[in-house]
């Protein structure tokens, strides 16, 4: 980044266009969608509105006609999450139903690719008359991908066909890797919190439980085992489970007596 | 980064070649390292979500359980503490002023030793899954290094619980919970009994069961078991 001058004047955060020329501003534009990738960890993260970032921020950058972005479903088949228009977005569906294209190639490659419209309707018979059809003259796509593990692709469109230059496919690369760290670490983070959410549901679910046979025992007259096995046969006939059970009946919400009734299946 | 090195030195530390040692195992090696490596009288991984379900999960020295049972029993001291706030709390000498946050605590931990307490907390994004917990009979603070070790030495305890491999076995979380913190299920089921008596909540039944033990200067469990076997009634 060009340093903003001597003295005090500090320029405000959304200053993009500093004076000097379309180098200057596309850094500092660059500069800002790195931050917008790194900013994965908040908690009202929507993983759809973080690619739709991806693909309009990577439009503007490398002067394309348009970006879409797949990721990796759980049966490892990739599945369209983002497109720049509505154009892209058929197009990539349509890449995904003839399972050719450039999205496709580099995921399965893990490698940057790139076509004209004459290399194109020898790579991808199918779907480079589609791409040129709706006005795209230049296909290429970049893995999202950390270290060896590949997630997704974006895919940059032209509609001129002046080819993106090795820097520009050096961006788009660094742009898509980014996007990969992020969601990685944004699938870590919850995973994390899910596994620690459920050990804190488990600890309780054990001390609710006991309360609940100490309440039964009390209220039925009866030892704290005989009133374990009404509260699991209630919880059995009722098909639920048996922390809610013991958590309705500690809270009052469940009467102690109604576990006891023949509808409780107790002998 | 510098504390990578630091955990594997740990790692080796603790899984002495042996990579099939299940998550139990794994924190009970840690507790021993901790305490052989720090001179620690005390060390325990305890797992909680509240004050009420906390259960060590694996301790050593000889009161690996000590500070964890005092907790329970009168319901405050630095370990809920760390676990509520996120926040490691060390208390080098629990004679001292700020040990006085918890007085029935300070008082009760150094009339069984237990000169200076630490406790880390196991912290997963906001909150927490419970505490790793190191104490002394003798006050002192840990060494800077001591305390770098005792900081990853705690992420991997709790790494461990969160992430426990998958073995055919059966070592999952409710196995892993089946075999910890089992001594307190009387006090909650004397819990219970005493809301029932009550007809109040639980909360407040345990608030009632912890008061009458300590005015009588008896444990918790000694009292819970008397009202499971209802030799004691709390609405009388």
């Amino acid at each position: 980044m060009s340093e903003t001058g001597a003295g005090r004047h500090v320029p405000p955060r959304d200053s993009g266009h500093g004076g000097r020329g379309d180098d200057v501003t596309r850094e500092a534009v660059l500069a800002r969608a790195f931050v917008r990738l790194a900013d994965t960890l908040a908690s009202d993260f929507d993983i759809v509105d973080f690619l739709h970032g991806l693909a309009e921020d990577s439009v503007e950058i490398l002067r394309a006609a348009a970006a879409g972005v797949m990721l990796v479903d759980a049966h490892g088949g990739l599945r369209l999450i983002a497109s720049s228009d509505e154009r892209m977005r058929l197009l990539e569906l349509f890449e995904l139903q003839g399972a050719q294209g450039p999205c496709l190639d580099a995921f399965s490659s893990g490698r940057a690719v790139q076509a004209n419209a004459a290399d194109g309707r020898v790579r991808w018979p199918v779907f480079a008359p589609q791409a040129s059809g709706a006005g795209f003259q230049v296909m290429c796509a970049v893995p999202l991908r950390v270290r060896t593990d590949v997630i997704g692709a974006l895919n940059l469109f032209r509609g001129s066909d002046e080819p993106f230059t090795g820097t520009e496919m050096e961006i788009a690369q660094a742009m898509a890797e980014m996007a990969a760290i992020g969601l990685i670490q944004e699938r870590a983070l919850r995973e994390r919190n899910l596994l620690a959410g459920q050990l804190q549901a488990a600890l309780n679910s054990r001390v609710i439980i006991e309360q609940a046979k100490g309440m039964i025992a009390e209220y039925l007259t009866m030892t704290v085992d005989e009133a374990f096995k009404l509260l699991r046969s209630y919880a059995r006939y009722n098909n639920r489970k048996l922390s809610e059970v013991a958590s309705d009946v500690v809270h009052r919400r469940i009467p102690s007596a109604a576990l006891g009734r023949p509808r409780g299946q107790q002998s | 980064m510098r504390d990578d090195g630091r955990r594997a030195r740990i790692m080796a530390a603790v899984t002495e070649h042996d990579t099939t040692a299940g998550v139990g195992e794994l924190v009970q090696r840690l507790c021993r390292f901790a305490v052989d490596e720090m001179a620690l009288s005390g060390c325990a991984v305890v797992l909680m979500s509240g004050a009420e379900s906390a259960s060590v999960l694996a301790g050593a020295g000889r009161h690996a359980r000590t500070v964890t049972g005092l907790q329970m029993e009168l319901g405050e001291g630095p370990c809920l503490q760390a676990h509520a706030s996120g926040i490691p709390v060390l208390l080098p000498d629990l004679s001292a002023g700020n040990a006085n946050r918890w007085p029935a605590f300070a008082a009760a931990a150094l009339a069984v030793g237990v000169h200076a307490e630490f406790s880390l907390p196991l912290t997963v994004g906001p909150g927490g899954i419970g505490t790793f917990d190191l104490c002394r009979d003798r006050p002192g603070m840990l060494s800077d290094e001591h305390l770098a070790d005792a900081l990853v030495a705690a992420d991997i305890a709790r790494d461990a619980v969160l992430y426990q491999p998958y073995t055919p076995g059966g070592s999952g979380l409710p196995e892993l919970l089946a075999t910890v913190g089992t001594d307190r299920t009387v006090i909650h089921q004397a819990t219970g009994m005493i809301a029932a008596q009550l007809d109040d909540t639980v909360a407040n039944a345990q608030a009632r069961l912890r008061a009458a033990a300590y005015a009588s200067g008896r444990s918790m469990y000694d009292l819970a078991h008397d009202v499971v076997e209802r030799r004691v009634r709390f609405d009388e």
